[in-house]
């Protein structure tokens, strides 16, 4: 069997790792040494697509038709607070699907998140197969600790067309603190904090490792808020400086504007470590008589301060929450970790360190420390590796409707997979002929904003006054949040039962369409990805995101 | 007495004695030697092991106590220097390709290392060898899960979980720990079997409601409550033996971990205080380190219910200086029988108590006797019965017979449901088979445990 690689599907960046012969989580580098791979895709008007760092560029000359952040609508449903907010901000359209799901319209064509998050996780693939030299076929895959069944299951599901078997989806945090080694320390029940601030989301997580076991307690964050929030604070004080000197409004010019957003992300990077650098622009655009703009700062790590001292601030009130829904005191943690990108940023660790009172934990890479400790539990999977086991939890409440609009819950959230719950219902009329159960996910009172899962029914009901029939209702939830459930008659035995697999959205007919439009879309190229004795085909020097057959520079 | 180093040599003439040896001695890391005359403490020992085909492995340790097991008779109990991986591993696979062959030859014969357990058992044992047939092997690991899914079903959360009923969260929690990394599904990923997985599932579910029934003191009161123990008994006993020192008071419970004020212990499990003495001796040796728990669960416990018109042949007052004696405990020398007023109607928990220290030192003889003679007089009682073949059972697991031994744990269950211990026997007997059966499938897919 192939081997099991851990994938970090990103907002922003995405990274793999792999197991080493040692027994080691390692990332899986590109051949042009890159070690994250930007979660953008971009679809040129031929219908051409090109992932990663040259997906990213082609924001600034195809907006509509590059996107990005497809994991803030991978599962969910159009009308959601959070997508309409992505919606008004992102550069391409979201569209609503006929089942009221979030996809996104490319040159006039309905794309589903999840097949924009195949494309890059069949880059990510690639990146491993060609680091490997061996097909893989098998991936652990990690989402944030707050995602519902149905976000998880398009995940899943954006494998499947990748081509990817998803043996299982893990919880970011608990990835996080795997491959720390938080469950190394041999002392009884630990508490620690994930601190995730990544390119577009900020996460925090308070977790619990007790002998090998890993449990989230809370989550909080911020999904819009992220290390390039604090690039764009720096880029608008470069639109307004140009704009004093030049009168010249650079918002309008997408190549300036995508300059302008690298340089500042690099001069972020620099600034993390020393106190001062400098942002150089030659030829940033022209002014109004024609004579070329360039544009040159000396930037202090002072002003970068200044100019994002709120988004600092914005960071304080989830953590609090998450401290206050774990039911932890700051001094309980024993230990902070941090994840993204932009946790290496010396304010953010101060941050940490005046709220938590705590000096995080900086013994990993905060990039790629989520995919190798999929990795790591790839490992476990596999049997490589015995050192811990993770224990997932059923994310929301799982019940039934009550009534009109009631919802019991029969199954609590945060219980440990897998899991069964029994529970007795009686009739509510007499002489009920069957009764119907319908299944819901979610924590409100009010059916409404709940999601239904299914539903069961038991028909042929004995006769008997209300209440007096009664119905035994068990649910069985898997390891991999598979979900049966059984309705009993008690005294006549008689039961119905269904099993609900997560919906992502899309139908299993769905997902195999889309792979077959693919399949014909490489045969009307000529080429299939495929291995010839089971080593990569590598067709241009250097590495490409994109995929070859659908690159023409690279068709050679 | 020597004093300098002494050396042995030890010839295993069968692949049985060298497995018996390797499972009883060498893996705890220790080794058992009869001697006459034992050699000092601190004596320095060096064994030449000859195996049947003729290798040698050099063993070394120091002798670490003197002992007298029952089964045994007298001599040393040695401390062995740590064996090197190379050695371990030349002599599992060594066994593992005789078992092989054993299998072929004949069922009934096989090792000691993977004897068929009763529920198991529908039909020969499938052969299952390095290089043999992977299905096999996967089915019989499937139905070693299934019988363990099934005898942990009988269990109350205490038992399912391995732990004292004086355990403190931090216990709770390490045992589910354990447990998990041992049962999860995700432990049978590797595997191709979805049943094994679906199985596996089973018993992980068993496993985590008997935690979430456990996992705080509010939550074991109440179970302990609903067992009808006493609650709120201190816990401050980390280990058996430390307490067996100290002679409980009003402890009904020959392990007597935990103390149990008299005012605490509701109707149901009321009995004069103790009147058997506490063994000072140290553990035998033939007790596999793995039954530590044992110590705190002792009395057959009378479920609510389950005594089907014999509750009262329980409580039955029972002469029990008459029998006791004879069937000789032994009470170590300086220890006095409390007394309980009036010696006569002591209550058989306290015998049962007696009986079962005499179990835990290995002397299964004169336990069985002990409840022969019990039983006699008290034709009814089925926790006597079912003490028989308890008896009969550990004996025969001390004999490495396993088959025999789960046999009799089962009907010493199906006579008395509640006999906890025959419960535990049989759950521990087929949690090691299930972890026999993986590993062996492990080894055969070529990936480590």
């Amino acid at each position: 069997m192939s081997r099991i690689i851990g994938i970090d599907l990103g907002t922003t960046n995405s990274c793999v790792a792999v197991l080493d012969e040692k027994g080691v989580p390692r990332t899986l580098v590109a051949a042009d040494g890159e070690r994250t791979i930007p979660s953008w895709v971009s679809w040129a008007q031929t219908g051409q697509i090109t992932v990663g760092t040259r997906a990213r560029r082609q924001a600034v000359t195809n907006p509509a038709a590059t996107i990005y952040g497809a994991k803030r609508l991978i599962g969910r449903k159009v009308n959601a607070d959070d997508v309409s907010w992505f919606a008004r901000l992102a550069p391409f359209r979201i569209v609503a699907a006929p089942n009221g799901d979030a996809w996104v319209r490319v040159n006039g064509q309905p794309i589903s998140p999840q097949e924009v998050a195949s494309h890059v996780l069949r880059a990510v693939r690639k990146v491993a197969e060609q680091a490997l030299g061996e097909p893989v076929t098998r991936a652990v895959v990690t989402v944030p600790a707050y995602f519902d069944e149905a976000q998880r299951q398009a995940t899943r599901d954006a494998g499947q067309i990748a081509g990817i078997d998803v043996i299982r989806i893990l919880n970011e945090p608990t990835a996080a603190a795997l491959a720390y080694g938080a469950h190394r320390v041999r002392q009884g029940r630990r508490l620690i904090a994930v601190f995730d601030l990544g390119g577009g989301t900020f996460d925090i997580s308070i977790m619990s490792v007790d002998h090998g076991i890993f449990e989230v307690l809370s989550t909080g964050g911020d999904s819009a808020l992220g290390g390039e929030d604090w690039d764009r604070r720096v880029q608008e004080r470069i639109v307004d400086e140009v704009f004093d000197q030049y009168r010249v409004d650079l918002t309008g010019i997408p190549m300036a504007m995508s300059r302008m957003r690298e340089a500042c992300e690099q001069a972020k990077k620099a600034l993390s470590v020393d106190r001062e650098t400098t942002i150089q622009l030659p030829f940033l655009a022209n002014d109004q008589h024609g004579a070329p703009i360039n544009y040159e700062r000396m930037i202090t790590r002072e002003l970068f301060e200044e100019l994002t001292k709120d988004l600092l601030e914005r960071l304080e009130p989830p953590v609090t929450r998450a401290l206050l829904d774990a039911g932890v005191a700051p001094g309980d943690l024993e230990e902070v970790l941090l994840v993204g990108g932009m946790t290496r940023w010396p304010a953010v660790q101060d941050f940490i360190e005046r709220k938590l009172g705590k000096k995080p934990s900086k013994g990993a890479n905060p990039d790629e420390v989520v995919a190798l400790g999929a990795a790591a539990y790839a490992g476990i999977l596999a049997g490589e590796s015995d050192e811990a086991q993770l224990l997932d939890v059923t994310p929301h409440d799982i019940g039934i409707r009550v009534g009109d609009s009631g919802f019991a819950t029969v199954l609590p959230r945060n219980s440990m997979l897998p899991v069964r719950a029994k529970r007795l219902f009686a009739t509510t009329s007499d002489n009920q002929k069957f009764v119907s159960i319908e299944l819901y996910q979610g924590e409100s009172q009010d059916l409404t904003k709940n999601r239904k899962l299914g539903q069961v029914t038991l028909d042929d009901l004995p006769p008997g006054p209300a209440g007096s029939v009664r119905v035994e209702l068990v649910i069985t939830v898997d390891v991999e949040a598979m979900l049966s459930v059984t309705a009993r008659e008690i005294r006549t035995g008689r039961e119905a039962s269904v099993t609900i697999r997560p919906s992502g959205g899309l139908s299993q007919r769905e997902i195999v369409e889309i792979i077959n439009r693919r399949r014909q879309e490489h045969s009307a190229v000529g080429k299939l990805p495929q291995f010839e004795g089971g080593a990569m085909r590598v067709t241009t020097r250097e590495y490409a995101i994109a995929r070859p057959d659908e690159d023409p520079d690279e068709k050679k | 007495m020597a004093t300098g180093a002494l050396s042995i040599k030890l010839k295993c003439a069968s692949w049985q004695q060298l497995s018996t040896i390797y499972k009883r001695d060498l893996m705890r890391g220790a080794m058992f030697l009869k001697a006459s005359t034992p050699p000092a403490v601190g004596t320095q020992v060096r064994i030449d092991l000859t195996l049947p085909s003729g290798t040698v492995i050099v063993l070394t340790g120091t002798v670490e106590q003197h002992v007298t097991d029952p089964q045994r008779g007298s001599g040393v109990e040695l401390k062995l220097a740590p064996i090197p991986a190379g050695t371990i591993w030349m002599i599992e696979s060594a066994l593992t390709a005789e078992q092989g062959k054993k299998r072929a030859q004949s069922p009934a014969n096989a090792g000691v290392p993977v004897a068929p357990l009763p529920a198991t058992q529908s039909g020969p044992v499938p052969a299952i060898g390095a290089g043999e047939d992977l299905a096999a092997a996967e089915t019989d690991l499937v139905r070693a899960l299934v019988a363990e899914a099934e005898s942990l079903k009988k269990l109350n959360p205490f038992l399912v979980l391995g732990i004292g009923y004086e355990a403190n969260d931090n216990d709770v929690r390490a045992a589910f720990g354990e447990l998990t990394k041992r049962y999860h599904p995700d432990r049978f990923a590797r595997y191709e079997s979805t049943e094994l997985r679906n199985v596996a599932a089973e018993i992980f579910i068993l496993i985590r409601d008997a935690y979430r029934r456990v996992c705080d003191d509010a939550s074991r009161t109440q179970v302990l409550t609903s067992l009808g123990r006493p609650s709120g008994a201190p816990r401050a006993i980390p280990t058996p033996t430390t307490m067996r020192a100290t002679p409980p008071h009003g402890v009904p419970r020959p392990g007597g971990v935990a103390k149990i004020p008299p005012s605490q212990i509701p109707p149901i499990t009321r009995v004069p205080d103790r009147t058997t003495p506490l063994p000072q001796q140290a553990q035998p040796s033939s007790i596999p380190t793995t039954r530590v728990h044992e110590q705190a669960t002792k009395k057959p416990e009378p479920l609510p219910g389950r005594h089907e018109g014999n509750d009262n042949t329980t409580k039955k007052p029972e002469p029990l200086n008459a029998e006791k004696r004879p069937t000789g405990t032994s009470p170590p020398p300086g220890s006095v029988r409390p007394a309980t007023g009036s010696p006569a109607p002591v209550a058989e928990t306290g015998e049962h108590g007696a009986l079962e220290d005499m179990l835990d030192q290995g002397r299964f003889d004169e336990a069985l006797s002990a409840y022969r003679m019990l039983s006699k007089k008290n034709p009814n009682d089925r926790t006597l019965r079912a003490g028989i073949e308890l008896c009969e059972g550990l004996a025969a697991l001390a004999q490495r017979d396993r088959l025999e031994a789960a046999q009799r744990f089962e009907a010493a269950l199906e006579i008395d449901p509640s006999n906890e211990r025959a419960a535990r026997e049989l759950a521990e007997m087929r949690r090691q088979a299930t972890n026999e059966r993986k590993g062996l499938l492990s080894r055969l897919m070529g990936k480590k445990e």
